[in-house]
């Protein structure tokens, strides 16, 4: 599915350089739960970022599901992303403006769902976070868990090949991550590839297999035992 | 453009940021208020300036006499130059075809008394063709005509206020009027499209009777004239310069007197006023267009503003797919609806201003103003020209914003 090789990436800050990511080589199948973990600072979100195509890579080459991601226009990065990838975030990055329902049913719009299609199957991926009957309160109105649940469900509403999560429990305490874990998990059995960044031991252990990213190299890859969040919840 | 979704999605923007949406459109309607208001009292200045030469053909012009200024072919300065009857064939011959009506003018104060009722008025003598050069409106009877000017008969032709001031029950047409102690027949009553109040309170009579009644003399204080309506401008001022130099000629004034001869062409006059509120019109267009540009700039900094705080917004937009175009689409037609928005209700407020107290205002100077369909027309037209400059620049920022910068957390 997803397919890097020796990938490069440093920011530019005055005249200094600061590389980031020293030679990344990794491949993921088809349905796998993966976390990408690693201290504070040693690359996993630039990482993520340049799998979600929301930055470029200095060098090295990066295919998706057979398409080779290179040099792409800003429009073509958009459908892109669209097409293949779902996001979720630390911050959620909800429209506070939109309400459940709406937020979940964005990326839709931006596929040219129509707008009957697009409320039933917005409808349908909340009820799957179990929110249906939060469907009309605006972000504000729910609580982190929520709004992480709303987020994933505005992800996996655009059906997407990838799910990208950065940090999705980062700013939720225990129970509640183990809750979002759940629902990631359940996604996966589903049969959808998914990358998680974190840097909580638990949260990786619940995933199949830790990449251990230090000072812009992958130090360590491993398939895990996977712990099943459900049993916290 | 016609996609129910993004009107949904600016409505929705416009219902959630009203704050920002009322800043933005206040000053486009500010600007447009004040715009329609300038035309307004521009159109009201012209309405006030023409309306009170209503009563006069517009092609007319009066002669008067003076003193001359220079020494000429043989006089001393200071000669009194006194128009009479001749003078009145003398220029109807030499332009017969230019000449449409012409009458010679005699004014004098009146003292009037119809039985016990007084007032002092205007008596102005003149020929039956005064009728079409003033425009005078008889309203009952008829106007001086050959008849009376062959006979020097004592009649007399009074404007509708004076009948108002000495009549209280009586039928003034058919009376006799005491004129400075004479007493003329009333034989028509009349009335005056101008302003001027005053115009009602003249008594027509004929110049014959009124030379007779003054010492047999020839005397006129005045000649007043058409000319051939079909004349242009150029024309027309062409043609007073004619007669200006044929009467100097006559009298044997210098052509570059003054004082002497003085022609007064309306054409002349209703051209000044017509470049003076036309000039008011250019005047008021660019400070409009100057107050509409600060408030274009204002939208745009508003914009720029609003791009701001919907930067994490707009990440989130593009990092679900939306592609850089439905951004610019999604900014631009929010400034433009709301230019548009804003820029009709000032518009509205300003046309409902000037149509509720227009009609109302009706002084010499100023008289209903109001704007016409093509400045409504356009000022609708600026308006979306500049919604739509006023949004650019911000929206092409807004579809620029890198996703990881507008996401970064920091
Ligand atoms: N846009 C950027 N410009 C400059 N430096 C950046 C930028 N993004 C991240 N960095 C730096 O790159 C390093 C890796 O950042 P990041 O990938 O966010 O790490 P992690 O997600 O593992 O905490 C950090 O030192 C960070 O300060
Ligand atoms: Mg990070």
């Amino acid at each position: 599915m997803i397919e890097i090789k020796d990938l490069h990436k440093s920011y530019k800050m005055g005249s200094n350089s600061l590389h980031v990511l020293k030679g990344i080589n990794f491949t993921v199948e088809d349905g796998e739960l993966v976390a990408i973990m690693g201290s504070s600072g040693s690359g996993k979100s630039t990482l993520l970022n340049i799998l979600g195509m929301l930055d470029g890579a200095d060098s090295g080459e990066y295919t998706l599901d057979g398409v080779p991601i290179k040099n792409l226009s800003e429009t073509k990065a958009a459908e892109y992303r669209n097409k293949f990838l779902g996001f979720v975030f630390q911050s959620f990055n909800l429209i506070n403006y939109k309400s459940a329902l709406e937020n979940v049913a964005l990326p839709l719009y931006y596929q040219k769902v129509p707008r009957k299609e697009r409320q039933e199957k917005a409808m349908q991926y909340l009820d799957r976070v179990g929110l249906k009957p939060w469907a009309n309160h605006l972000p504000s109105e729910l609580s982190g868990g929520q709004k992480q649940r709303v987020a994933i469900a505005r992800a996996m509403a655009a059906e997407p090949k990838v799910l990208l999560a950065d940090e999705p429990t980062g700013a939720l305490d225990s129970t509640t991550s183990y809750e979002v874990m759940d629902l990631i998990q359940k996604i996966n059995d589903d049969g959808n590839t998914i990358l998680v960044v974190t840097h909580e031991e638990d949260i990786a252990h619940m995933c199949k297999r830790i990449v251990h990213l230090k000072d812009g190299i992958i130090v360590e890859d491993k398939k895990i035992e996977q712990v099943r969040a459900g049993q916290y919840v | 453009m016609f996609d129910r979704d993004i009107w949904q999605e600016i409505f929705h923007s416009i219902k959630n940021n009203k704050l920002r949406t009322f800043l933005t459109g206040f000053s486009v309607a500010w600007a447009i208020f004040i715009l329609v208001m300038l035309l307004g009292s521009v159109n009201g200045m012209k309405n006030g300036f023409t309306g009170q030469f209503a009563d006069d053909a517009n092609n007319s012009i009066i002669i008067r006499t003076g003193s001359t200024s220079i020494a000429y072919a043989g006089f001393e300065a200071d000669r009194r130059i006194q128009l009479r009857n001749d003078d009145v064939e003398y220029i109807s011959k030499s332009f017969p075809k230019d000449v449409e009506y012409i009458t010679p003018i005699m004014n004098k104060g009146a003292s009037t008394r119809y039985k016990s009722e007084t007032g002092s008025y205007t008596i102005r003598a003149v020929n039956p063709e005064h009728l079409f050069i003033d425009k005078t409106k008889i309203t009952e009877g008829r106007y001086i005509n050959d008849n009376d000017l062959y006979k020097s008969a004592k009649v007399a032709v009074i404007g509708k206020r004076i009948v108002e001031d000495l009549y209280k029950k009586d039928s003034a047409l058919g009376s006799f009027l005491e004129v400075n102690g004479l007493p003329f027949k009333v034989v028509g009553i009349f009335e005056e499209d101008g302003r001027d109040d005053n115009a009602e309170r003249t008594i027509f009579a004929p110049i014959t009777t009124m030379q007779r009644i003054y010492g047999q003399t020839d005397e006129v204080n005045q000649i007043s004239l058409t000319y051939n309506p079909n004349f242009d401008l150029t024309e027309a001022l062409n043609f007073s310069e004619r007669i200006e130099n044929l009467l100097k000629r006559r009298h044997k004034v210098a052509p570059d007197d003054q004082a002497a001869v003085r022609v007064f062409n309306y054409a002349q006059f209703f051209s000044d006023i017509s470049n003076f509120t036309s000039g008011m019109g250019m005047m008021s267009i660019i400070v409009g267009a100057l107050i509409l540009l600060a408030g274009v700039v204002g939208i745009g900094n508003i914009m720029v503003f609003i791009i701001k705080e919907r930067t994490k917004e707009i990440g989130v937009r593009k990092a679900l797919g939306a592609k850089p175009w439905q951004i610019i689409k999604l900014v631009l037609l929010e400034s433009v609806f709301t230019t548009v928005l804003a820029g009709f209700l000032g518009m509205l407020f300003a046309s409902l201003i000037l149509a509720a107290i227009g009609p109302n205002i009706d002084t010499p100077a100023f008289s209903n103003p109001s704007v016409s369909i093509s400045t409504v027309l356009t000022a609708t037209i600026i308006l979306v020209v500049s919604g739509v400059l006023a949004g650019l620049i911000p929206s092409i920022k807004a579809a620029n914003v890198k996703p990881i910068v507008a996401l970064s957390d920091k």
